[in-house]
């Protein structure tokens, strides 16, 4: 028997894939179990092939697997697609009446269920996929209860007439299963607990950590994957105080989030690709005027329009090379979707603190999976918030010259100037993308020019000494293979470790958040006798870092296809390229 | 915000360094004074400046300023206004800077109706680059870029505006200094986009739009009767008409509701209240 289970729907674009998706997701939730979701779309509105994804168990999960044990196939496509993580044990459940003959192969368990005309019985043939969901109940001895409970909250607005048709629907899909098949649930038995879980996506995470962190202004343009960033803001950023704006492009989005900053709001944007490209241009005033600002950065398959719906992390180079000059920032990348919520509350006190422009870099495989948390997790009274040097009207004087201006780029010992914001009498003062003098004012004196620019760069070696800059750790700590990764990778590789540890190889896996300024490893590398850097990108960005950083080369696993890692393939490469000569 | 306020308050010690004679002097000066008359102060008063020998007014003026890049000086204005409704925000900027590069903010802008004003000084060449061709040149003057002119119609910003839903349209003369200073006033205290389009003479390299040309050729809205800035049709007329040049406010929607009182964005967004965090609890909830 399986220990979790790998549920999938498939269809068409359209076919509401994703909400049937995530109401089963809510109902395993609900019931106790942890769940993970992946989704696989195409870059249109309607037709094509598009799937959700749910591994769900007792105990926590936190990849996709190369395995799918039933399949809820709308279209032909849908088995094709999938016929790789089929296995001989695999139900597919799909309409027998349909237009369609679908081709199952032997030896798996075809499931037919009149999925739309159950539906029409129920009171509406949208329902069919509902129907499936009962079917799936059935099939695994899922108490439909708990679905019931999705359904509730998924359509409680809409009137209870509507809740109890799909409550119906779902009854009829049920009952039909166990009426016609004599699965004995395939083996399954989908225990269930007394654990509260929380169910939400990386962009949802990043989006709520901006609320907490004390965010009132946030201006985007509509981008995939970053625009549900945007979406989940809209009408709660305005419940506490706030505003969004959808603005006309991204370098008015950029613009306009660098103006509420400057007008004290914390103030976000966020993009991905070709938008953080736009946004680029304004990454230099951003750090000359000392603006706090997150920008935020929902990698995608590029270059150029790529594959806007696919998996990469190709973007590190930008956010930490991006605009002419030298631009200090801070790089920050989550690499869970807690660390989404985390590391944007701390990107927004990176940004006061330091007054500069942090990054806070995500991925595609982050912002679209829904996962389960313990709410504990998420913990508001944990918050905290830094403003740094934010003077108001008593402390001001402090900071005046002898004709009364007030020294907004003021050099200090730290790097970081006092900082009032309008309506703070006597602290009126100009700030500029041109080179200038401590009250903000254009200089080409050498001096200045050389004090300025130090003092940018002192803001962040004061950080590096200040904040902690530490990475996450799992596995084995004294094994010989060492394994590093940033980004969404982390909790593939985690479960990978139990693969590995089955096959007798111990791994120590560290996981990086921060990729400007980041954590010295020299001497984890040093200590190790085989180094292996995962990314989703095919150059190795992050693995040239540590080349860079400690002068020895390393091994690297790199993923372009625009799917994520799987815990199990991870596994596997990890064996290859321990097996394997290190590059020369 | 105190009453004694002069409009000296708003100059800084830096000397400008304009040519002798540019027309961005009496410009500053006219929107200075329209912000002392108007009963701003410079710790009240935030000023956007965009790109250009026009970008330069945020160093010479004393208020809280922005001197950004090129063409996105109304973003920037546009998010220190919804951030801060409490606080009057001038955004000022050139032909280059505001109808090319910038165009399309300008479009959006004046859309959204933010409650801020937008001066631009439109001298119909590229200044501070040494003398090529802006959006408002002629399409027969002669640049080191159009030898032979740009050959294309220059951009009507004042129709771009109107056809965008502006709410209140102006256009001045920056040595006509009393009545450039009303206009921009008028534009301060208009409920909404206040955008006025200053004719701005480069002395240096614009021989043709010369202060003299505007004093032979600029007519007064304000001295012809029959022109009711609220009447759109009117404004249409005068906005549309190629053969005269026009000072004076074209147009103005007293009616137009300015985008903070449309979206409810009236609270000053600096402060984060103590317990943020953990009245932020119920969105933990929402995911149950």
């Amino acid at each position: 028997m399986a220990e979790d289970l790998n549920w999938a729907i498939g269809g068409e674009a359209g076919d509401g894939i994703d909400s049937t998706g995530k109401i089963f997701a809510q109902a395993l939730s609900r019931a106790g179990r942890h769940v993970y979701t992946s989704k696989d779309f195409a870059s249109r509105i309607r037709g094509g092939y598009t799937a959700y994804k749910i591994r769900t168990s007792v105990d926590d999960v936190q990849s996709v697997v190369d395995r799918l044990d039933i399949l809820v196939a709308l279209t032909q496509r849908t088995i094709d697609e999938n016929l790789d993580e089929l296995h001989e044990g695999s139900a597919i459940i799909y309409d027998g009446e349909r237009s369609w003959e679908a081709e199952i192969p032997d030896e798996m368990t075809a499931v037919d269920v009149p999925l739309k005309s159950l539906a029409e019985d129920a009171g509406g043939a949208i329902m069919r996929n509902i129907v499936a969901l009962g079917a799936a109940c059935a099939i695994t001895g899922f108490d439909v209860e708990y679905l019931d409970e999705a359904l509730e909250k998924r359509f409680g607005g809409k009137g209870s007439k509507i809740v109890e048709n799909n409550k119906e629907a779902a009854r009829l899909g049920q009952e039909h299963v166990e009426e016609n098949y004599d699965l004995d649930h395939l083996g399954y038995n989908l225990e269930t607990t007394d654990n509260d879980y929380v169910l939400l996506n990386g962009n949802e995470a990043i989006g709520m950590g901006a609320i907490a962190a004390g965010c009132r202004f946030y201006a985007g343009y509509p981008i995939t994957p970053a625009t549900s960033i945007m979406e989940y803001l809209t009408g709660r950023l305005e419940d506490y105080g706030g505003h969004v704006v959808q603005a006309e492009d991204e370098l008015s989005a950029i613009n306009m989030s660098l103006g509420a900053a400057r007008a004290g709001a914390r103030s976000m944007t966020a993009t991905s690709g070709a938008g953080i490209d736009l946004m680029t241009e304004t990454f230099g005033l951003v750090a000359t005027s000392e603006t706090p600002l997150v920008i935020c950065d929902v990698q995608r398959s590029g270059p150029s329009t790529g594959m806007p719906t696919k998996q990469e992390q190709g973007d590190l180079n930008l956010t930490l090379y991006g605009g002419h000059g030298e631009v200090p920032r801070f790089v920050v990348a989550p690499t869970s979707i807690t660390e989404c919520f985390w590391k944007t509350i701390e990107a927004f006190n990176l940004a006061e603190k330091y007054q500069t422009p942090v990054f806070l870099v995500s991925d595609l495989a982050m912002s679209v999976t829904e996962q389960t948390f313990p709410p504990e997790e998420f913990d508001m009274d944990a918050v905290e918030i830094d403003r740094g040097k934010l003077v108001d009207q008593d402390e001001v004087d402090e900071w005046l010259d002898e004709q009364g201006r007030f020294r907004a780029h003021a050099v200090t010992d730290d790097g970081v100037s006092p900082r009032a914001i309008p309506g703070t009498i006597d602290g009126a003062h100009m700030s500029t993308g041109l080179e200038h003098d401590e009250l903000g004012r254009r200089t080409e004196d050498q001096g200045e020019r050389v004090q300025q620019v130090d003092k940018r760069y002192r803001k962040v070696e004061t950080a590096q000494e200040r904040e902690e800059w530490d990475y996450r750790e799992f596995g084995d700590p004294d094994a010989e293979n060492l394994v590093v990764s940033w980004g969404s990778n982390e909790g593939a590789l985690v479960e990978a470790l139990g693969y590995l540890e089955d096959e007798g190889v111990d791994v120590r896996v560290i996981s990086v958040p921060y990729i400007f300024p980041r954590p010295d490893l020299s001497e984890e590398i040093e200590a190790a006798a085989d180094v292996i850097v995962v990314e989703c990108n095919a150059t190795g960005q992050f693995a040239d870092l540590l080349e860079h950083d400690t002068l020895t080369r390393v091994k690297r696993i790199n993923k372009y296809t625009g799917v994520r890692f799987k815990a199990d393939e991870l596994a596997e490469e990890i064996t290859e390229q321990l097996a394997a000569e290190v590059p020369a | 915000m105190s009453s004694d306020v002069r409009f000296t308050d708003f100059k800084s010690d830096k000397q400008p360094t304009w040519c002798p004679g540019c027309g961005d002097f009496g410009t500053m000066n006219g929107m200075m004074k329209a912000l002392a008359e108007t009963g701003n102060d410079p710790d009240n008063t935030f000023v956007v400046a965009g790109i250009g020998c026009s970008g330069k007014i945020g160093t010479y003026m004393h208020s809280y300023a922005l001197h950004g890049v090129h063409g996105r000086a109304l973003p920037v204005g546009t998010g220190v206004k919804m951030a801060r409704p409490d606080i009057e925000v001038m955004v000022a900027g050139g032909d280059g800077d505001g109808y090319s590069i910038g165009a399309g903010h300008f479009v959006h802008a004046v859309r959204r109706n933010v409650d801020m004003s937008y001066v631009v000084m439109d001298n119909r060449i590229y200044g501070l680059t040494k003398g090529q061709a802006s959006p408002t040149s002629r399409s027969d003057f002669e640049t080191s870029t159009t030898p032979e002119g740009p050959k294309q119609p220059p951009v009507n910003p004042l129709a771009l505006a109107l056809a965008s839903g502006a709410t209140f349209i102006a256009q001045s003369f920056a040595s006509d200094a009393l009545r450039h200073q009303e206009i921009v006033q008028q534009a301060i205290e208009h409920d909404g986009f206040g955008f006025v389009n200053v004719f701005s003479p480069c002395v240096t390299f614009n021989d043709v739009d010369t202060y003299d040309y505007f004093r032979d050729n600029l007519v007064d809205l304000q001295e012809d009767e029959d022109h009711d800035p609220n009447d759109y049709k009117a404004a249409e007329k005068v906005i549309l008409d190629s053969e005269k040049e026009y000072q004076g406010v074209m147009y103005q929607d007293d009616e137009s509701v300015p985008y903070h009182e449309l979206h409810g964005v009236t609270e000053n967004m600096s402060d984060i209240p103590e317990d943020a965090p953990e009245d932020a609890m119920d969105l933990v909830r929402e995911f149950y």
